[in-house]
């Protein structure tokens, strides 16, 4: 019985020491180890034995089993880790092949310009407030102390509806209907289009208005520049800026606000005009007659308000050369943004 | 509006550069576009004399001149000009000048002749663009002087652009106080002139102001014995310079006037005023006028006129008649200077479409006081240049002569809006730099306005021109301490920037079209009648769209015309709709527009479709953004395509409508017929209540799957089929999916196959076999009873 075991042993190793792969190995095991496999078989004769010896050869021939079944791990456990590193080393993707998903769309120019302006003043604590594109004249004009047959009006080139009403030239009429419903403090902004008659390369019929309100006690004119400055500031980079005497009917005193050329750094450029500033918004500070006309204390309450156009940035930030091309829904404009 | 800068000087001695001037209006609120230099890059160009003119031996058109420029010999020069002649004084530029175009002047041989420099046009000194010969200088031109100086053209000219409230500053006077305040220097007017005179002027003429609501004050003198003719080259060439054509020197003088201290006249042929008088009045409802122009204008009751005694002989503030104008024929002349209300003159002005540099001042408000200072300098003027006599005094209609407007200033609540701690005395001296009177109260001040400051009309007005001086970028600049309440953004600010993020992310492109869209856009692109504008652009922006869908339609055609097929598109924006009393009511919507596909370039997978369905499962998933369900029914609008459409439902409300686009707006071969758009209110949707998400116990028990192909007629809906499904297949039923539909070969006619994935599954325990196979046969036998359905052969 011995020598049957030795010599099965013995064949186990000569064969185990060509078998070079994981496929070899487990052909082995089903040789030997197997449902017909030649140890399985001794176990199978066991029962031929007598009952005495039974015992003994079953102990002989597991631990043959076991000797085999150890190697075979062992081995196994050797040769897959040498075979996975093979594979893992011949796989190579190429990096430049596209990846599969479609490329994301793009958020119109205008937008992107008016969505950065609106989150740095919403991080200071303003809030977004909302209006109607069409108005009455009382709120586009009278309320803000533009009265009827005054020069100002010449200022912005108004469409009418045939029922008397008008395409608001500005945002300033969401300033009305907020202090309408609500009591200083408050500090808002409101974002949208607006029209006045006129068409040009840097003029559209419609464009879009950022407009702004800071109302309390003891709001100045400093405050006003301090907040405007912390908003060139967190859009365009830090950056000298300046205010000049301006007038609008609904501010007192009134401002347009500068910075310093972003493209020739004050140096004087196409962009600037040789100026080197670069206007970027007007502002005053709110005209008592606006709080009049909303029924605000003007003894108690001070304010400032500004403006901006939307377009004129994005144009200039883009190098974008003509205004209509931002409505102009072509693709191969729209894809580059 | 054209400033000289020699002509500011007749006011005020500034000596700081032209850049130093423009900088210090700019920053004190009056915008400088620009600074011209008529005279710079200009060197050794001088008077020169003609002597003699010969002609050149090789060249017809050449000229051979000697010319006289003061040296001790004249120079030979070869001349091409038709005008060289012997005796006319023009500009020289010698050897070594440098010209505005950058160009030198050498000794050169010109077809084998010697020339020692060049005869000079306008053109070529970079002050005109006319070619026109050679620059005859007049005759009392110095000969050997330098040229910027003989012609005045040292000069600096400020191209100055006012604010509509700032109607005091239209003129040489008006930004000579402007710098006056600015620069804290002395403002001077010499030599004004009185109206001393021959022959007592009341006598002579008379004013009766019947409108004095209208025209608060009309002064008239009389000129007589006028030479009409050419005004001396002095006053013309102020005239040329600050952009006016010098017409006669009786107009010229009313024109310098006007761009001296801003004050509008005119001068009426005295001999002409049917009994030489003048009456102020309104004008009566269809009366007719010839202006100045040459047209006949028909006027309103609502209208101001000057009238003599008969009709109208102009029309006041805005412009003069034709009948009493100055000809060469004129020798007595009433000159007028008068104040007329605003309003009344600006609308005159629009209604007539008749703008002038007069209209444009009164309806900026002008200076009440310079009445008699226009009419005297006027008829100084006329006696200097054009022998004119005044007779004695002025006829003066002034009513009721308008008091000293005083306003209170506070010095706190002006340290207060700007900013800046300033005491009283310095705010006083800001105010008196500016002619303010001021008297101090403590820490009160009492400003007297000039009259010819309309625009200063209440504290906040005298605070600005204190701010403006002080110069605002001497202000601090400080945060405001406000403890505004936070406000969140409304659920349709957060929605719309959800659905753009999700839109873009998922390869479409944000595009933006105007509010207004073509007149001739059809009805069936329409909600009903669109509001109309009453003063378009054009036709093409005319009425305001009620969607966006015709925008987008235009915009798909308008990409596909310039061969770009894949198109994923998408707007967000406002329309308008007629609403209660014809006033606009204001929808927020999205549209989508699709076409080709979403991937053409994808290597890995088949080419997706811009279809139907994938628009479908957009707008779905948008629904699920605002956290609503949104659901599909046949479409019914005219708009797209009569049969391939859905509407669209959320909550059961009509929310918008989904499909093909209607074959009739296939107006050209290159455009596909699957070109796909939805349009849903996103207003609506944002305003439902958002379902807040309850919490279910993630499943311990494996599920069972079974899948379920079933044969029906085409004309069942898949809603019908999950119906059943969920009916039949009872409580342990998890989910049920569609993951294919087939029609066609091997199908018999009128088939389709839809086939679904069920999944079941039960909280409580692992289901069998026993537990499914009598839910899918009742699922199966219901189908059949109901929707003539069978599961599909193997």
């Amino acid at each position: 019985m011995t020598e049957t075991h030795d010599t099965i042993w013995q064949q186990f190793e000569a064969e185990k020491a060509t078998a070079a792969g994981t496929k070899e190995l487990e052909t082995l095991r089903v040789k030997y180890l197997g449902k017909k496999g030649l140890v399985t078989e001794l176990l199978k004769g066991l029962g031929k034995l007598p009952a005495e010896e039974r015992k003994a050869a079953g102990e002989r021939i597991n631990a043959l089993k076991n000797r085999i079944a150890e190697v075979l791990d062992a081995d196994l456990s050797k040769v897959q880790a040498a075979e996975e590193e093979a594979r893992v080393k011949s796989e190579r993707p190429d990096p430049t092949l596209p990846g599969t998903l479609p490329r994301p769309g793009t958020i119109h120019p205008v937008t992107q310009v008016a969505l950065e302006v609106t989150r740095i003043f919403q991080s200071m604590g303003f809030f977004m407030a909302d209006g109607p594109e069409i108005e009455d004249e009382y709120y586009n004009f009278e309320a803000l102390n533009v009265p009827k047959h005054h020069p100002a009006r010449d200022m912005q080139d108004t469409f009418y509806l045939e029922n008397g009403q008008v395409l608001r030239t500005q945002t300033s009429p969401v300033q009305i209907r907020v202090m309408e419903t609500m009591q200083p403090p408050l500090k808002m902004i409101g974002l949208g289009k607006v029209f006045r008659k006129d068409s040009d390369i840097t003029h559209s019929p419609m464009f879009t208005q950022m407009e702004g309100l800071v109302v309390d006690e003891n709001v100045s004119l400093a405050d006003l520049k301090g907040t405007l400055n912390m908003f060139t500031e967190a859009m365009f980079g830090k950056r000298p800026t300046r205010f000049r005497p301006s007038f609008f009917p609904f501010t007192e005193p009134s401002a347009e606000m500068d910075i310093q050329c972003v493209f020739c750094s004050g140096k004087g450029c196409k962009v600037c005009k040789g100026s080197g500033w670069m206007e970027v918004l007007g502002c005053g500070m709110v005209n008592p007659r606006v709080f009049e006309a909303v029924k605000y204390d003007t003894e108690k309450y001070t304010g400032f308000a500004f403006g901006m156009g939307i377009e004129r940035i994005a144009m200039q930030r883009y190098g974008i050369n003509d205004i209509r091309l931002l409505y102009g829904s072509d693709i191969r404009f729209l894809r580059q943004f | 509006m054209k400033i000289l800068l020699s002509w500011l000087r007749d006011y005020i001695d500034i000596q700081v550069t032209p850049e130093q001037i423009a900088d210090a209006l700019q920053m004190a609120g009056i915008e400088v576009e620009s600074i011209h230099q008529p005279g710079k890059g200009l060197s050794k160009v001088v008077v020169g004399q003609i002597l003699t003119r010969g002609p050149h031996p090789n060249a017809d058109k050449l000229s051979i001149c000697t010319v006289n420029v003061g040296a001790a010999d004249p120079l030979k020069i070869v001349c091409g000009a038709p005008n060289c002649d012997a005796g006319n004084k023009v500009p020289v530029a010698m050897i070594g000048a440098s010209l505005p175009t950058g160009f030198e002047i050498r000794k050169a041989k010109i077809r084998g002749e010697e020339s020692f420099g060049m005869m000079c046009s306008r053109r070529e000194l970079g002050i005109s663009d006319e070619h026109e010969g050679l620059w005859l200088l007049p005759p009392e031109a110095n000969i050997g002087e330098d040229i910027v100086k003989a012609a005045g053209m040292d000069d600096v000219i400020f191209e100055i652009s006012i604010t509509p409230n700032r109607g005091d500053a239209l003129s040489h006077l008006g930004i000579a106080r402007e710098l006056s305040a600015i620069f804290n220097l002395p403002l001077h007017r010499e030599g004004l002139a009185g109206h001393a005179g021959e022959g007592d002027v009341s006598s002579q003429t008379s004013v009766t102001i019947e409108a004095p609501d209208l025209c608060p004050r009309y002064g008239a003198r009389i000129v007589r014995n006028v030479r009409v003719g050419p005004s001396p080259r002095w006053m013309k060439d102020r005239l040329e310079k600050v952009g006016l054509r010098a017409i006669n020197n009786v107009v010229d003088v009313t024109n310098y006037i006007l761009m001296d201290i801003g004050h509008p006249m005119h001068a009426f042929d005295l001999d002409r005023l049917e009994e030489n008088r003048i009456v102020v009045r309104r004008a009566s409802e269809g009366e007719k006028i010839r202006t100045l122009d040459g047209t006949d204008r028909k006027l309103t009751s609502e209208m101001l006129v000057i009238a003599d005694a008969a009709q109208p002989v102009a029309i006041a503030g805005v412009m003069g008649g034709f009948n009493t104008m100055v000809t060469d024929a004129t020798s007595s002349i009433l000159l007028e200077a008068a104040v007329f209300d605003p309003i009344s003159v600006r609308k005159t002005s629009k209604q007539l479409a008749l703008m002038s540099d007069s209209s444009y001042r009164f309806e900026r408000g002008t200076n009440i006081d310079n009445v008699p200072i226009a009419l005297n300098e006027a008829a100084r003027l006329l006696g200097e240049i054009a022998g004119g006599k005044a007779a004695a005094g002025i006829v003066d209609a002034y009513p009721a002569p308008a008091p000293l407007k005083r306003l209170m200033l506070r010095t706190r609540r002006t340290c207060r809006l700007i900013g800046v701690d300033l005491k009283p005395q310095q705010i006083e001296t800001l105010l008196l730099r500016l002619k303010f009177e001021v008297t101090r109260e403590g820490e009160t001040l009492w400003v007297g306005v000039p009259p010819y400051r309309h625009d200063i009309e209440q504290e906040a007005d005298l605070i600005e021109e204190v701010a403006r001086l002080y110069g605002y970028n001497n202000i601090p600049a400080k945060l405001p301490a406000i403890s505004a309440a936070p406000r969140l953004e409304t659920p349709l600010q957060a929605l719309t920037k959800r659905i753009r993020d999700h839109l873009t992310s998922l390869g479409l492109h944000e595009t933006m079209t105007y509010s207004f869209i073509p007149a001739a856009t059809p009805a069936e692109l329409a909600e009903g009648e669109p509001l109309k504008l009453q003063n378009p652009l054009s036709e093409e922006l005319a009425v305001m769209r009620t969607g966006l869908l015709s925008g987008m339609i235009d915009a798909v055609k308008r990409n596909v015309m310039a061969d770009e097929y894949d198109l994923p598109l998408f707007e967000m924006g406002r329309v308008f709709h007629r609403g209660a009393g014809g006033l606009s009511q204001e929808f927020d919507r999205l549209c989508i527009g699709l076409c080709g596909s979403a991937n053409a370039s994808d290597w890995h997978r088949s080419r997706e479709p811009n279809d139907l369905y994938r628009l479908k499962g957009l707008v779905t998933t948008i629904g699920h953004l605002a956290g609503q369900q949104i659901q599909f029914k046949p479409g019914t609008s005219p708009a797209l395509h009569p049969s391939c459409q859905f509407q669209v439902l959320v909550g059961n409300k009509p929310a918008g409508i989904l499909g093909q686009i209607n074959p009739k707006w296939l107006d050209n071969r290159k455009l596909p017929r699957e070109i796909f758009f939805a349009e849903i209110d996103i207003g609506l949707i944002a305003s439902l209540p958002r379902p807040m998400p309850r919490f279910k116990a993630i499943p311990e028990f494996p599920a069972i799957r079974r899948d379920l192909a079933l044969l029906l007629p085409v004309t069942i809906q898949h809603d019908q089929v999950i119906g059943i499904v969920k009916a039949e297949a009872g409580p342990l039923l998890e989910d049920v999916r569609l993951f294919d539909v087939y029609q066609g070969k091997g199908l018999e006619p009128g088939r389709r196959s839809l086939a679904f994935s069920l999944t079941f599954r039960s909280p409580e325990r692992t289901l069998t076999e026993e537990d499914v196979q009598p839910r899918i046969d009742a699922v199966v036998a219901k189908i059949g009873r109901d929707l003539d359905g069978r599961l599909r052969d193997k």
